[in-house]
């Protein structure tokens, strides 16, 4: 049974993810779960089909490395966990067991960003940059818990593997109507459309960067905001008529280091493509290890919250040429 | 399987035909490895010989002729370094030409390289290289023979020195707790490393204890004895049981030639022409001694 849920309301992406494979799993008889011991939202699928649910307590590489030995035996393997240890202590088995021989494994996983308060240990803020390094993965982050089901479906017909990034995932915010956006894999969201900048970003910040541009609106500025929950492959097309239809002014901003995501995804194509803008700013998390505190509290901080993501805006928009 | 000749605990050939074609594959490692100009990894291919010929000439359920059938027994080969020997061992038994391994070994765009991948190479059936890898794949690979029912086997052959890799215990505890008997780990208990004897670095020992205190059904063989290795294929327990198998087979790092028996220097190199002649004899020799030992 579908799930609807209005605009505006909070929901939780992990309901979704355990929804949306629970139904999956009767249309795809091949279809897997797999998890190191984060599990609980994947009960709904685990009751339904437990010959094809697999805990393998707290073992990230033989996780993702039998993921890839079902996925050699045509079967579609979801793996579920916490994205600071699948990305990284996985990384290997991701790199050459899964995308090496291009297999259609599904990595998703929570703790994207500085979130959950877990500490360094428990974010993943270079998990974009890793995955992104690597050849055959598709790499995903998203905000919206609804699209997460969607991003899910659409994925079950990829050759290759997927990656799909969350932030806590227990309680978002729904960002867009049930059909207001076409959602694509590749293809970046015009969330809000705007002619003074762009913000461009991805996942739970994507909230914040619409706020940001509400803010900047009752100033009387028009802050166009991209979802780009795809950071592999790019959307070029996007960003270059971002590039033409905002002046040229571009602010990031992202819950990931600051170099090696969504920024510098989007400099190597105004590079490559040699786009002459007039502002370019990235906000992320910088060279630190970061504390303890609460998701707003960190990513003020460290300099990309909502107050710096207005004042980034703002001076990307007074700049001159 | 109806269109394959061998099944797995009634192979059709016998230990002398086996030891015969052991012998063969040896002698053809050796040329690769005097003519091929780059390192080959001799040493750990020498010790694995008479486990490859016993798995693709008696043991593994396989038809060249018929790569994707899925009542196949699988093979995984977990010491990816072994590749070469792994190709010819495939070669002999018709998955392809030795005389295309030969010709065309390490350079560029040949299937055949150091390490095994499935996608430049089909009949492989796993990509493997990088050690602790490939028998963690073989545990995915045999739980989906279990969740579809399937009755055939999963096989890896895994190194030694690999079983240092966290990974292989992740792998074993998760067999073990997906109750994989389908599941069959051969390991090449050379005790070498590349650069160390085993057991100078690393207390491997109590070793058959190890597995055993995974939940293993544990065999101990010498892994140059084709009528052990028979033996323990013979005896493996039923697909449906609930213990996957380890059978740790005895070898020699090198075994066969003199000069690379138990010597650090012959984990991977390049035989001359000169140094070719003189395997080959000692090789002849060693086959000499061991057809007395069996006629004694």
């Amino acid at each position: 049974m579908p799930v609807t849920f209005t605009f505006g309301e909070m929901l939780s992406a992990r309901s979704v993810i355990g929804t949306t494979l629970a139904e999956l799993g009767d249309d795809y008889d091949n279809l897997w779960v797999l998890t190191p011991d984060i599990g609980a939202t994947l009960v709904e699928f685990r009751d339904k089909f437990p010959q094809r649910f697999v805990d393998v307590g707290l073992a990230e590489q033989v996780c993702v490395s039998i993921a890839a030995g079902l996925a050699y035996e045509g079967n579609i393997p979801v793996v579920s966990g916490m994205l600071p240890f699948l990305s990284m202590r996985a990384l290997e088995q991701v790199r050459s067991d899964v995308c090496y021989p291009n297999l259609p494994v599904k990595i998703i996983g929570t703790h994207g960003g500085l979130v959950g308060n877990g500490g360094s240990t428990h974010y993943a803020v270079e998990d974009l940059a890793l995955m992104c390094a690597l050849t055959n993965m598709t790499v995903t982050s998203v905000g919206d818990p609804l699209m997460v089901g969607e991003i899910i479906r659409q994925s079950m017909t990829m050759a290759g593997p997927i990656y799909i990034r969350l932030a806590v995932g227990k309680k978002d915010k729904v960002l867009y109507e049930p059909g207001q956006h076409e959602i694509r894999i590749g293809k970046g969201i015009v969330a809000r459309e705007g002619t003074d900048a762009t913000i461009f970003t991805h996942g739970t910040v994507v909230a914040q960067a619409l706020d940001a541009a509400d803010a900047l609106e009752r100033d009387g500025r028009s802050v166009r905001v991209v979802d780009m929950f795809t950071l592999k492959p790019i959307d070029e097309e996007l960003i270059i008529r971002c590039a033409a239809e905002t002046g040229g002014r571009f602010v990031v901003v992202e819950d990931h280091l600051a170099y090696g995501g969504l920024a510098s995804r989007i400099a190597d194509v105004i590079a490559d493509r040699g786009l002459h803008l007039t502002a370019f700013e990235r906000l992320g998390i910088p060279q630190v290890y970061a504390g303890f505190g609460e998701d707003e509290q960190l990513r003020d901080k460290h300099g990309y919250g909502l107050e710096a993501t207005i004042a980034a805006t703002r001076r990307v928009i007074a700049a001159t040429t | 399987m109806g269109q394959s000749s061998l099944k797995f605990g009634s192979g059709t050939r016998s230990v002398e035909e086996l030891e015969d074609l052991a012998f063969e594959l040896r002698s053809k490692l050796l040329h690769l490895c005097g003519t091929y100009e780059g390192a080959v990894h001799i040493g750990g291919d020498l010790s694995a010989a008479d486990i490859l010929t016993a798995l693709y000439e008696y043991g593994l359920n396989v038809d060249p002729s018929d790569l994707s059938n899925p009542e196949r027994d699988r093979f995984v080969l977990s010491k990816g370094h072994a590749a070469v020997c792994m190709y010819i061992a495939m070669a002999m038994r018709g998955f392809f030409s030795y005389e295309g391994i030969v010709e065309t070994y390490g350079q560029l765009d040949s299937a055949y390289g150091m390490h095994p991948c499935k996608v430049q190479l089909p009949g492989v059936e796993c990509s493997t290289g990088s050690l602790g890898h490939g028998m963690p794949l073989a545990v995915g690979m045999a739980l989906s023979a279990r969740g579809r029912g399937e009755t055939h086997r999963v096989v890896s052959l895994v190194g030694d020195g690999e079983t240092g890799e966290g990974s292989i215990w992740e792998a074993a505890m998760a067999a073990r707790s997906n109750e994989l008997g389908n599941l069959v780990v051969f390991v090449d208990r050379n005790r070498q490393l590349m650069t160390s004897f085993a057991e100078e670095r690393v207390a491997f020992e109590p070793y058959p204890d190890k597995w055993a205190a995974f939940g293993w059904n544990v065999v101990t063989i010498d892994g140059h004895d084709m009528a052990q290795l028979v033996g323990a294929i013979d005896a493996l327990p039923a697909t449906d049981s609930t213990r996957p198998t380890v059978v740790i087979c005895e070898t020699v790092k090198g075994k066969g030639v003199d000069f690379m028996e138990h010597n650090l220097a012959w984990h991977a190199g390049s035989l001359g022409a000169a140094d070719l002649e003189r395997a080959m004899e000692s090789l002849e020799a060693s086959r000499g001694k061991n057809k007395n030992k069996e006629s004694v």
